[in-house]
């Protein structure tokens, strides 16, 4: 195939390509299993490749390029095998990875809906087969890419129809990275992200105030954060956010620039401004606190927080 | 099968070494000239200048005790410093001296050798029996080593090979070379435990075996727990008793000490199948004011002995739960134990592993053997293309970088699966921070300076900013051959510096360079002289033996036609033996004992007919 000559059977240096094209998938994949293999099937599957892929199979050997490929590839699956059979890695990086989690959950079948295939035990020599074809099918480049991107497309929008946007990110994430150029994975991805930090934003906002409810400032001033930092746009929050640090005795800086969040996500509000206002003058700046208060002031002149605040140090 | 260049493995044990090779499908000890198994672990320089290796540099340890060397393996790739060499001189009668780089030189004669110099007389002497029992010249080897051996100890035991002559293919562990061999060719499939305790060291590892690969999980034990310790305990026992008749410490001199030594090894073996063992050593000490000579007489029971060793055994059996811990198993997940090395017919080491383990363990293996024969298994696998042998081994000891406050940051963790490589961010420690240095250390301590220093480097020319904004990328690399490097690089610049750690047991690239060029031409000079000198002696006892047949035949032939023609070629080909004999070539030596050799058999065959 090259000018190189290699001592490997031409057949065994297709699937060391093979394999060697697909590193980069999840830690499943690399290693053929079903996600959400057990650990005893993690290992067999790990035996399996080492018998084709450790390099002690070529000691001696003629490799040419080919050594260096099977270094990579079997750092690669001791990886994936020490995570996966590792309850504390492997936690951990589900974690890390919802992605993967995803795809365990339409893997084992436990969302229906989405995996008619039920998740039957299959026998050693099935799974065997399965991780055959699955190989011959990696060969193909252009066809394993393309199948991916839709499998990835019909679980997303699947997850969109249930309002579960960040299931739905994740997927169309990995998806755009197989393929940068796909203009329906990119646009579908764009309005997903803006959805997907907005319900991230809300559900902090909403725990937020059950938090105060409960008294517990500490939590709630977290969960504010967070929503704040998901979602540009949650001015309700920004503005919870700015006051309860007032009260509790925050930064001046830091909530003069929470106000001014809210304010920008929603220049009408009048409690916005006045609070903007206030902090900017405690702050020294007095001419850009006067900018906000004449808004304030304009924009309603009855406001509570406008007679209270504003108009008693009216004129200047 | 086609014909292919012998490949050998040798178990290079702290009392004896064996040497095994792959007969058609299954692996087989070579014998060794003196056709024993064991070859001892023991090098001497004999009163008339002679290099002694094995079993007659064994025999003599009593009378040349401060020139025989034995368990140098306890000393190989180890600091001068450190404790446990410190520990050992008090109780070696061969002198043990620091070399420049905090080594260890063994004085012999009047030279001074590296501790891997020594374990290479000893490989060449291996290596010699093979090429005796091959008929050819043999280069590749695997060579065992402890698993709790750290990276210099592999690398000394590697310069060792290379000083020997051999083209060392990979050191592997003991117990698993012994779990190559308990498997190999079996349909073995699960989880298996292997206790090694052998005459210097003690092992323990789990292994997960599934049709041809060896999985090892995990991995524990002490490289200085074995045999010598369980000697040194008796002689302790010995030694304060008799101090405490007679006032001597016969630790101070050599002589006694070596005999001490093997009456207590002695009695220990005697003790795994009997009750109590006699340790009689008349003459020991003459008293300082003159006097009648003494002597020490003593009854060692088994019960004393396992008093006195209690210790010892307990420290294995807590190794054996940390690894099982480590290894994520209970006792009654394995499907075998294998016992591995000679301790392990103490009867109370048995007991121990039993209670501890639930379960009988297995019968089948040879404990002296077995680490030889895996060796051999693991040689095939790597030269043969059509072996189904998989071995995947693992880093017995974690391996870091010292981080600032003194600590280590580990990157691949113990038990980790070789080759690996690991990638972590690190960043500068202090306020405009241009160099970092990068300490490569290996093992299980939480403080720097506890753990082994395999290398160090500098990267430099780091952008000046606040501590902690430069960040460098350290990867750690183990490669197939078990090699390791670092390497650093500066995200930012790209900047990288990497090294190789091929830190070895005192001897710098040079040295080993120096010593292996001294050694080229030497190297095959004793070859073919020894060769020569052994088929000189063959063939000077079958001249004589032909001579004592010719008279027999003579008279039994009664001057038939056979008889005289048979003779007169008998006769000549004696002639041309001693021209042979006189004129040492070697092929003419090797053809003349052919041809008498067939005159032997030729004749012997005739008398046992007439008769």
């Amino acid at each position: 195939m090259s000018a190189e000559t290699i001592d490997i059977p031409a057949e065994r240096q297709q699937e060391i390509l093979a394999l060697e094209a697909k590193l980069k998938a999840n830690h499943f994949e690399v290693l053929g299993v079903t996600p959400g293999a057990s650990s005893d099937q993690v290992r067999d599957a790990f035996h399996a490749l080492s018998r084709k892929f450790h390099p002690d199979r070529y000691h001696g050997r003629q490799l040419g390029s080919f050594k260096a490929k099977l270094d990579t590839i079997f750092k690669r699956l001791v990886e994936a095998n020490n995570v996966l059979t590792d309850p504390d890695k492997r936690q951990k990086y589900l974690d890390d990875n919802p992605f993967v989690r995803a795809a365990i959950r339409s893997a084992t079948g436990t969302n229906a809906a989405l995996q008619p295939e039920p998740a039957a035990p299959k026998s050693a020599e099935e799974e065997a087969r399965d991780a055959e074809r699955r190989l011959r099918l990696a060969r193909h480049p252009y066809l394993a890419k393309v199948t991916k991107i839709q499998e990835h497309l019909v679980k997303a929008k699947a997850h969109i129809a249930k309002n579960e946007f960040s299931h739905a990110f994740s997927l169309l994430n990995i998806a755009t990275q197989i393929d940068p150029q796909n203009v329906e994975v990119k646009t579908l991805l764009a309005d997903v992200r803006k959805k997907n930090e907005v319900q991230r934003s809300e559900g902090d906002f909403k725990r937020a105030l059950d938090l105060l409810n409960q008294g517990n400032e500490e939590l709630a001033l977290q969960a504010l954060r967070a929503s704040v930092n998901a979602s540009a746009s949650n001015h309700e929050a920004a503005f919870k956010l700015a006051t309860l640090l007032e009260k509790t005795g925050g930064d001046i800086k830091e909530i003069s620039s929470f106000a001014q969040k809210a304010v920008e996500a929603a220049p009408q509000k009048v409690e916005y401004r006045v609070l903007l206002g206030r902090m900017l003058e405690a702050a020294g700046m007095k001419s850009l606190a006067k900018k906000h208060f004449d808004e304030a002031l304009r924009l309603g002149p009855d406001h509570p927080d406008v007679k209270k605040h504003v108009k008693k140090r009216w004129p200047f | 099968m086609a014909e292919r260049e012998p490949v050998i493995g040798i178990d290079l044990g702290t009392t004896n070494s064996v040497v095994a090779f792959m007969q058609d499908g299954t692996p087989t000890v070579i014998r060794n000239r003196a056709s024993s198994n064991l070859t001892p672990s023991v090098v001497a320089l004999s009163k008339t200048g002679k290099l002694l290796v094995g079993q007659i540099a064994k025999r003599q340890a009593v009378i040349n005790p401060s020139d025989t060397v034995y368990a140098s393996k306890r000393l190989i790739g180890r600091k001068f410093s450190s404790p446990q060499v410190q520990d050992a001189i008090k109780v070696l009668p061969y002198g043990v001296h620091a070399g420049d780089h905090d080594d260890i030189r063994i004085q012999l004669g009047d030279k001074k050798y590296a501790v891997p110099e020594v374990a290479a007389m000893v490989l060449k002497e291996l290596k010699a029996d093979a090429e005796a029992f091959f008929g050819q010249s043999v280069r590749k080897a695997v060579i065992t080593v402890p698993a709790y051996f750290n990276d210099g100890q592999r690398q000394a035991t590697k310069d060792a090979g290379r000083i020997a002559g051999l083209d060392v293919l990979r050191i592997i562990n003991e117990p698993t070379a012994a779990a190559l061999a308990y498997g190999f060719g079996k349909s073995v499939n699960g989880k298996i435990a292997v206790f090694d305790l052998g005459g210097g060291t003690f092992d323990v590892s789990v292994l997960d075996v599934s049709s041809g690969v060896f999985d090892v999980i995990a991995t524990g034990g002490d490289t200085y727990l074995g045999g010598e310790d369980f000697d040194n305990r008796v002689i302790e026992w010995l030694v304060f008793d008799f101090a405490k008749e007679n006032g001597i410490d016969l630790r101070k001199d050599r002589m006694a000490l070596q005999r001490l030594k093997e009456s207590a090894e002695k009695a220990k073996i005697e003790l795994s199948g009997s009750k109590e063992a006699q340790i009689n050593l008349p003459f020991i000490a003459t008293p300082a004011g003159g006097g009648a000579a003494l002597h020490l007489q003593r009854t060692l029971s088994r019960d004393k002995l396992e008093e006195l060793c209690g210790d010892l055994v307990a420290k294995t059996i807590s190794i054996c739960e940390q690894v099982l811990v480590d290894a994520r198993v209970k006792p009654s997940d394995l499907k075998e134990m294998i016992l591995v090395g000679g301790m392990t017919r103490m009867p109370k080491v048995v007991e121990a592993v039993k209670h501890f383990f639930r379960r009988d363990p297995c019968k089948g293996v040879h404990p002296d053997e077995v680490v030889a024969l895996g060796a051999a298994v693991q040689a095939d696998a790597l030269t043969s293309s059509d072996s189904d042998v998989v071995l995947l081994d693992v880093t017995p000891q974690s391996l870091g970088v010292a981080v600032a406050g003194g600590y280590v940051r580990r990157l691949i963790p113990k038990n980790t699966t070789v080759p690996t490589s690991v990638t972590e961010v690190f960043n500068t420690s202090k306020d405009d921070q241009t160099t970092v240095k990068i300490m490569v250390l290996q093992g299980e301590a939480e403080v720097a300076h506890q753990n082994e220093l395999l290398g160090e480097f500098i990267l430099t020319g780091l952008r000046k900013a606040r501590r902690g904004e430069v960040e460098i990328d350290v990867t750690f690399e183990i490669n197939s051959e078990g090699i390791v490097s670092v390497s650093a690089k500066d995200r930012e610049t790209g900047l990288q510096q990497s090294i190789q750690v091929t830190a070895s047991g005192g001897l710098t690239e040079d040295e080993l360079k120096r010593i292996l060029d001294e050694q080229a031409d030497l190297l095959l000079e004793a070859r073919s002289g020894e060769e020569l000198q052994g088929k000189k002696s063959e063939l000077k006892a079958l001249m004589k033996e032909v001579e004592a047949l010719i008279p027999q035949l003579d008279k039994a032939t009664q001057g038939s036609e056979f008889g005289k023609d048979a003779i007169t070629k008998a006769k000549s080909a004696l002639d041309a033996a001693r021209k042979a004999f006189d004129a040492p070539v070697l092929s003419k030596v090797t053809d003349s004992i052919d041809t008498l050799t067939r005159t032997v058999s030729l004749f012997k065959g005739v008398l046992e007919r007439i008769k």
